[in-house]
């Protein structure tokens, strides 16, 4: 649905984003990660046709970024929540919604009922009437999200859409973008949240100017350090220590309060033989877990990685 | 360029407008004022006269200053947009609505189009309003002082049709390019009072000629605006491009 080749964008001498090349499938939510300053702002802008790129190719569909027949095209099948909601606030959220839905050339009757069926579903259809400027930063929030999806678009960029919200008013967004996940809209999502871009995404990607990884949250907290088998035991004495590190497929061993922490190359496959190992030579298992790098430290682990280069 | 497109912009600002006092007030106040002020000086320094002059020396006096107070609503078309097109651009800046604006499926030239005519219909509205506040003052004294009606006339008709309403897009042109340099409204409205202060100088000069037709002069004047219109909305819709809007408005 989305692709881009090479896509960068320079302003005079500073490079804002380069040789970005990614691909974003139909009815996928694509989080976006990366510092301030990195480029996801940038990328979305040129994404939507609202900035010119410096070179590389960009697609939305079937029309090219950048081409000037295509950009109205592009323009009618993306829907965007840009970082600031930008709502008129003297206006009602109801007006605000048909202005936009007006430019949208959605016809009268499809408006109204996409109107109301977003304001109900967001829990402000019974305040439609009243000026923005009275709405909470959350609720503004919503009805922004509400204006983006009024011509029911194919794609939705979506820019911090929880920054500076509570963390009610976050939750509320994050479950409305999940609700839009199941109607299989193509989400593209730029996020300061780790905790939320690993909830909601399916793939994300890491940018400083660069792209600089791109996975599912699982493959990427699997990918920049082994995963650990973490064994709790009620106590841990020599005999089970001996037993394990006897063992061919423990690589390293170290204990924590009453925790064995083993590095294996293969969990999965050499898990059991562990647990019967420590079993036989005394030790009683409580708990065997997995210990694996959050996609915080990946993140950050990446992105210190993309500094010192 | 699809105009229906620029018309829901222009009602969209006007709903805007009409919320905001402010602007309602500032829109009326003047013209109100002038039509009713200019109207009342001037027949006041009429019937001053009245007593040592005959009935065509009047007329011929009364059509002098008639003429040279139309001038003053030139003037208004000109500074009304100073305060309603710095809300329609920079109001759009300070609300941070211009870049969801801009991802819509319209041209810059239809969102531009669409932006200036809204700043255009209230203050050229507004200014005949004061205009015919005005008109009906002076014809009601004219008809029972000198036995007829003082306008409209050719040079009141080519002003008020012709003049004022170039000089009000001129007005709102060079608005335009203001409110994407300045972050602040009240900054928009003082560079824009500035703007216009060359326009106001020409139209009181131009009122005071004596030794040229009057009505030839309007019709120069209209000539000149109308070419300072035509490259003041090249420089405008240079100003007003997305990517200029996004990366360079202040």
């Amino acid at each position: 649905m989305i692709e881009t080749e090479n896509l960068t964008r320079k302003f005079g001498n500073l490079t804002a984003v380069e040789d970005l090349t990614l691909q974003v499938n139909q009815g996928e939510v694509f989080g976006f990660l990366g510092p301030n300053a990195a480029g996801k702002t940038t990328t979305v802008r040129m994404l939507c046709c609202l900035i010119a790129k410096t070179r590389g190719k960009a697609r939305i569909g079937d029309f090219e970024v950048d081409r000037e027949n295509d950009c109205l095209a592009i323009r009618k099948m993306v829907g965007l929540l840009p970082e600031n909601v930008g709502l008129y606030e003297s206006l009602s959220a109801y007006k605000n919604l048909d202005f936009y839905g007006r430019l949208y050339e959605v016809p009268l009757q499809k408006r109204q009922e996409n109107i109301e069926r977003l304001l109900k579903l967001l829990g402000i259809w019974e305040r439609r009437d009243e000026a923005v400027g009275n709405f909470s930063k959350g609720t503004k929030q919503k009805i922004a999200i509400a204006r983006a999806l009024i011509h029911e678009p194919q794609v939705l960029f979506l820019d911090e859409p929880t920054a500076n919200l509570d963390p009610e008013a976050a939750k509320t967004v994050r479950d409305f973008i999940l609700e839009l996940k199941k109607e299989k809209r193509t989400i593209f999502m730029n996020t300061h949240n780790l905790d939320e871009a690993g909830r909601i995404c399916d793939r994300i990607g890491i940018l400083k100017t660069h792209l600089i990884a791109v996975g599912s949250p699982d493959d990427l907290e699997r990918s920049t350090s082994k995963r650990k088998t973490v064994v709790h035991l009620e106590s841990i004495s020599d005999a089970v220590l001996a037993a394990v590190k006897k063992l061919n497929v423990i690589k390293n061993v170290r204990t924590s309060e009453n925790k064995l922490i083993l590095d294996m190359d293969n969990p999965e496959q050499d898990n059991p033989q562990l647990v019967r190992t420590v079993v036989k030579a005394g030790g009683n298992v409580q708990f065997v877990t997995e210990l694996r790098s959050s996609l915080e430290d990946v993140y950050l682990k990446l992105i210190r990685e993309a500094e010192t280069q | 360029m699809r105009l229906w497109k620029s018309w829901i912009v222009t009602t969209k600002d006007l709903s805007v407008f009409k919320k905001n006092k402010y602007i309602l007030y500032s829109l009326i106040a003047l013209p109100i004022l002038m039509g009713l002020l200019v109207p009342v000086i001037l027949i006041f320094s009429l019937q001053a006269e009245a007593s040592s002059a005959t009935q065509t020396q009047l007329a011929d006096a009364a059509t002098i200053l008639v003429n040279l107070f139309t001038a003053y609503f030139v003037v208004i078309a000109a500074v009304l947009p100073t305060i309603i097109a710095s809300y329609s651009f920079v109001g759009e800046k300070l609300e941070k609505s211009l870049e969801p604006l801009l991802a819509t499926p319209t041209t810059d030239g239809e969102l531009l189009f669409g932006k200036s005519l809204a700043a255009f219909i209230p203050c050229v509205g507004a200014t005949y309003i004061g205009a015919l506040i005005f008109v009906i003052i002076i014809d009601a004294w004219s008809i029972t002082s000198i036995g007829g009606f003082l306008v409209p006339n050719v040079y009141w008709a080519i002003v008020m049709g012709v003049v004022t309403p170039l000089v009000c897009v001129l007005s709102v042109e060079a608005n335009v390019i203001i409110s994407s340099r300045v972050n602040d409204i009240r900054a928009a409205q003082q560079l824009g009072a500035f703007v216009i202060l060359p326009i106001i100088l020409v139209m009181v000069l131009a009122s005071t000629v004596q030794t040229f037709p009057l009505v030839t002069l309007a019709l120069i004047l209209s000539g000149g605006l109308a070419l300072a219109d035509v490259a003041m909305f090249y420089l405008s819709k240079a100003t007003f491009q997305r990517e200029e809007i996004l990366t360079k408005w202040k």
